[in-house]
C-alpha cells in the first residue's frame, strides 16, 4: 500500500530518511536544505529519535559520526559553504569507516555564489573534497519521489559498505512540490555487526568489517590516523597505510557493478544524453518530443562509483551529450571511460536546459 | 608488598623523586640497557604502602604511582620463599 | 575493577610521550576516578581530538574515538546524546580546545551536555613541536613566539565558567590528589563537567623557557598555583592578585539545565 502526498522535495528528502529508520540529525541552518533540517527538528522527538542543531558544520558532521558508533542511523544535511566545511571529517568517516547519510542540496558557487538558486557544481567536491586517496557513494535524485527513495537507499548503502553516502540533490529538486507516493515501508539493510573477539578492522572478501557498536563491550580504538586492523594507530608504515587505503577504495569501487543503478532509454541510439539529478527532467522531454530511435538517455540513479559499463551498453553510440548544471565535472569522468566523444553541455546560474535547447543540440549529431 | 619500578616502562623523569614523603626514590647515576636513568630506591621497606596497603585493603599514599607519567611504579607481593640472598647491613 | 592500571590497554604501552611529560598523569588521576566511580569498560567512551594529549584514549581498554583536530565535544555530543546511558570523557588540549575547537566548546558548556571534558593544558602545541598556542603565557618562547608571546592567553577555566559549565575546576599534575577528586566530581556532575589540568611539556615548552626538567617544571606550578579560597580572600581584600601565579580548585559547581542526562 501507498498514500499520495504533495510534498516539498526536502520534506521527502526527511521522510525518506525517517521510513528508512534515521533517529539522528546534526545540522545546521543553509538554504537552500534548511528544510530537512526543520522537519527533523518536529518530527525526530516524536518518535524518540535525536535533533540537535550544532553550532556549525564542522560540528554537525562530528556529531553525525559520533551518532552512527552507537549504531544509530544518522545524517545531515546542508548546501554549498556548508558542504566545504565539512570535508575534513567526511574524510575521517571515509578513514574509520563511519556509515552517515550527507544530503547536499547543491547551490550555485563558488563561495556564497548563488543562495536560493540550483547548481551541480559539487559532484567532483563530494567525490574527491576531502584530502587523500578515496572512494564515496552518491546519489542524485531527479524527483520528489527520488527524493525520499534515494534518500532512504542511500542509508542501505551507506551501511553496507560502511562509507559516507551523498544524496546530490540540487535547490530545483529540494524546493519543487510534486505528487509522491509514499511506501508503507522502505527496503532496510542492516549493518552488519562485528562478531566478538574478531579484529575490528580486519575485513573478509568484500573488504567491509563488521561493525563494532559503542557501548557493546569491544573496547575499540576508533582513529583517524592510519591503523591496523586491530584499530591502533601505525602511521609510518608503508604497508600498513597502502592495504588500508586500497582496501578503502577497493570496497566501493569493485562493489560498481552490485551497486549501480541507472535507467537507459533507447540503447541502439546513436546521440545519447548522460543526466542525473535535475536536468535528467528535461532529457526526459527532449526523448520524448524527438521521439527518434537515434536520441537514448542513461539517466544515473547512483553517480559515485560511475558506472562506466552502462556507457557500454549503447553500442552504437557515437556521441554522448551531458548537459549538468555545472561546467562539465560528470562529462570529464564519463570521457576517461569511453573513447566516444563526450560533449558536456553546462548550464550556470541556477535555470534549467530547456528540452528545445537540448533538441536542438542534438540535431546538429544526427 | 614491594615496591617496584617497572624498567620496561620508566623513562628516567624523576617526578617520583620530587613527590615522595620519605624521599624512598633517588636519582639514579647508572643508565639501563635502553640507556634511560632508572631511580633507585632508598630502603623501600619504609614506603606506607609496602608495610600498611594489606592491612588497610586499599592503596594508601600513591602519589608516586599517580604521579608517574609513564605507569612505571606499582606495588607486588612480595615471595615469602624467595631465594635472594639475604644481606645483613653491619 | 580494583586497581585503575587495569583500565590501560597493556599491549600499546608504553605510551608515546616524551620524559616526563604530565599527560600520562592525568590519565592516571582520570582512570582513577573513573574507577572510583564503579563505571564498566563497556559502558564508557573516551573521545579526543589532535595533540599529544588526544593520543590518551589509545591507551585505555573502552571504545573510544580519536578524531579530528578540535572536534572531540561535537563527536562527543553524538555519542552522548543517542546513547545517555553511556558515561563519556573527552581528553584534550590547549590547542585543540581552545584554538581550533573553541567554539565547540563553549556551545557545549552552553548546551551543557553531559560530558566530562578533561584539557591537559601544556601552555603549547606539543604534537606539532612546540608552537604558541592560545594559553601560552605572555612573553614565553615557543618556536612561533621566538620573541616572546604578545597574545594575552585565554583562562580556560573562567572561559567555561563564563559559557555555563555546570562543574569548572583547575589543578595541575603537580596536585595528584586533588586533580583525581575534581575528576570525580566532575563525572558526578551532571552537565558539562571541565577539569583543566595544567601539565609540564618539558620538550616543547620547558627547555625554551629556563625550566629544564620535568621536575623543574612540576615544582614550577607547584610554587605558583595558589589555592582558590586564597585567591579568592587576596581578590577580597583588594590586595594585588599577582601576574605569574594562576589559581587552583573548584571555579564553580551548579545546577543549570543540562543535555544528554541519562534518566533515573
Amino acid at each position: 500500500m501507498t498514500r499520495l502526498e504533495f510534498w516539498q522535495g526536502n520534506i521527502a528528502c526527511a521522510e525518506g530518511a525517517l521510513a528508512a529508520g534515521c533517529r539522528f540529525f546534526g545540522g545546521y541552518p543553509i538554504t537552500p536544505s534548511t528544510e530537512v533540517a526543520e522537519h527533523m527538528a518536529r518530527r525526530l522527538p516524536k518518535i524518540g529519535g535525536v535533533f540537535v542543531q550544532m553550532e556549525d558544520e564542522l560540528a554537525s558532521i562530528a556529531s553525525v559520526i559520533g551518532a552512527s558508533w552507537t549504531g544509530t542511523r544518522s545524517m545531515t544535511a546542508t548546501s554549498g559553504p556548508g558542504f566545504s566545511l565539512m570535508m575534513e571529517n567526511i574524510g575521517y568517516a571515509i578513514m574509520t569507516e563511519t556509515p552517515c547519510v550527507i544530503v547536499n542540496v547543491q547551490r550555485g558557487g563558488p563561495s556564497t555564489g548563488q543562495p536560493t538558486r540550483a547548481s551541480q557544481g559539487d559532484m567532483m567536491q563530494c567525490r574527491f573534497g576531502s584530502h587523500g586517496d578515496s572512494s564515496i557513494i552518491a546519489v542524485s535524485p531527479a524527483s520528489v519521489q527520488e527524493m525520499y527513495e534515494l534518500t532512504a537507499k542511500a542509508f542501505n548503502l551507506a551501511d553496507r559498505y560502511r562509507v559516507p553516502t551523498f544524496v546530490m540533490a540540487d535547490e530545483i529538486i529540494a524546493h519543487m512540490r510534486e505528487r509522491i507516493e509514499v511506501p508503507d515501508t522502505v527496503e532496510i539493510v542492516e549493518r552488519r555487526q562485528l562478531e566478538k573477539g574478531a579484529l575490528p578492522f580486519a575485513a573478509g572478501e568484500d573488504g567491509v568489517p563488521g561493525f563494532p557498536t559503542f557501548g557493546q563491550g569491544h573496547g575499540v580504538h576508533v582513529t583517524g590516523l592510519t591503523h591496523d586492523e586491530r584499530g591502533y594507530p601505525s602511521s609510518t608504515d608503508p604497508g600498513v597505510h597502502d592495504r588500508l587505503v586500497r582496501r578503502l577504495v577497493g570496497k566501493v569501487e569493485e562493489a560498481r557493478h552490485e551497486m549501480a543503478d541507472y535507467e537507459v532509454t533507447n540503447p541502439d541510439a546513436e546521440v545519447v544524453f548522460v543526466s542525473y539529478g535535475s536536468p535528467a527532467r528535461s532529457v526526459k522531454q527532449t526523448v520524448r518530443d524527438m521521439d527518434d530511435e537515434r536520441v537514448g538517455s542513461l539517466r544515473l540513479r547512483v553517480v559515485w562509483p560511475f558506472p562506466d559499463f552502462a556507457l557500454h551498453e549503447f553500442k552504437n553510440a557515437r556521441v554522448f551529450l551531458v548537459p549538468e548544471l555545472n561546467l562539465g565535472q560528470i562529462a570529464r569522468e564519463a570521457a576517461r571511460h569511453t573513447a566516444v566523444p563526450v560533449v558536456p553541455i553546462p548550464e550556470l546560474g541556477g535555470e534549467l536546459h530547456t528540452p528545445a535547447q537540448l533538441a536542438e543540440i542534438a540535431e546538429g549529431y544526427l | 608488598m614491594k615496591l617496584i619500578i617497572d624498567e620496561t616502562r620508566c623513562k628516567g623523569c624523576n617526578l617520583c623523586t620530587l613527590v615522595c614523603p620519605y624521599k624512598i626514590f633517588q636519582e639514579g647515576t647508572k643508565p639501563n640497557h635502553k640507556g634511560v636513568v632508572v631511580p633507585v630506591l632508598d630502603r623501600p621497606e619504609r614506603c606506607t604502602n609496602c608495610r600498611l596497603q594489606k592491612l588497610y585493603g586499599r592503596v594508601l599514599c600513591g602519589v608516586c604511582q599517580m604521579i608517574c607519567p609513564d605507569q612505571a611504579i606499582t606495588w607486588v607481593d612480595e615471595d615469602p620463599y624467595s631465594p635472594e640472598k639475604v644481606v645483613v647491613e653491619e | 575493577m580494583k586497581d585503575f592500571r587495569e583500565w590501560l590497554r597493556e599491549d600499546r604501552m608504553p605510551h608515546i610521550y616524551c620524559t616526563g611529560c604530565g599527560n600520562g598523569t592525568v590519565i592516571n588521576c582520570t582512570l582513577n576516578a573513573v574507577n572510583q566511580m564503579g563505571w564498566e569498560p563497556e559502558n564508557t567512551v573516551f573521545i579526543s581530538g589532535i595533540g599529544c594529549s588526544s593520543r590518551a584514549p589509545g591507551y585505555i581498554i573502552t571504545d573510544s574515538l580519536h578524531t579530528t583536530h578540535g572536534r572531540a565535544i561535537p563527536f562527543a555530543t553524538g555519542v552522548k546524546l543517542c546513547r545517555p546511558d553511556l558515561h563519556v570523557v573527552v581528553f584534550t588540549g590547549d590547542g585543540d580546545l581552545a584554538a581550533i575547537g573553541g567554539n565547540h566548546f563553549i556551545h557545549a558548556c552552553r548546551r551543557n551536555i553531559d560530558l566530562t571534558v578533561v584539557c591537559m593544558n601544556n601552555y603549547i602545541y606539543g604534537m606539532t613541536g612546540g608552537q604558541g598556542s592560545p594559553c601560552t603565557p605572555l612573553g614565553a618562547i615557543s618556536t612561533t613566539t621566538p620573541y616572546g608571546c604578545d597574545e594575552a592567553p585565554f583562562d580556560l577555566a573562567s572561559l567555561a565558567t563564563a559559557a555555563g559549565a555546570n562543574y569548572v575546576s583547575r589543578w595541575t599534575s603537580y596536585h595528584v590528589k586533588e586533580l583525581t577528586r575534581a575528576v570525580k566530581a566532575g563525572l558526578e556532575t551532571p552537565g558539562l563537567s571541565f577539569i583543566e589540568a595544567m601539565v609540564q611539556c618539558p620538550t616543547g615548552y620547558g627547555r625554551r623557557n629556563k625550566l629544564r626538567d620535568a621536575r623543574l617544571m612540576v615544582q614550577w606550578m607547584r610554587d605558583h598555583s595558589v589555592l582558590m579560597k586564597k585567591w579568592k580572600q587576596m581578590e577580597a581584600e583588594g590586595r594585588p592578585l599577582p601576574e605569574d601565579k594562576f589559581p587552583v580548585g573548584e571555579f564553580v559547581r551548579r545546577h543549570r539545565p543540562a543535555m544528554g542526562v541519562p534518566e533515573e
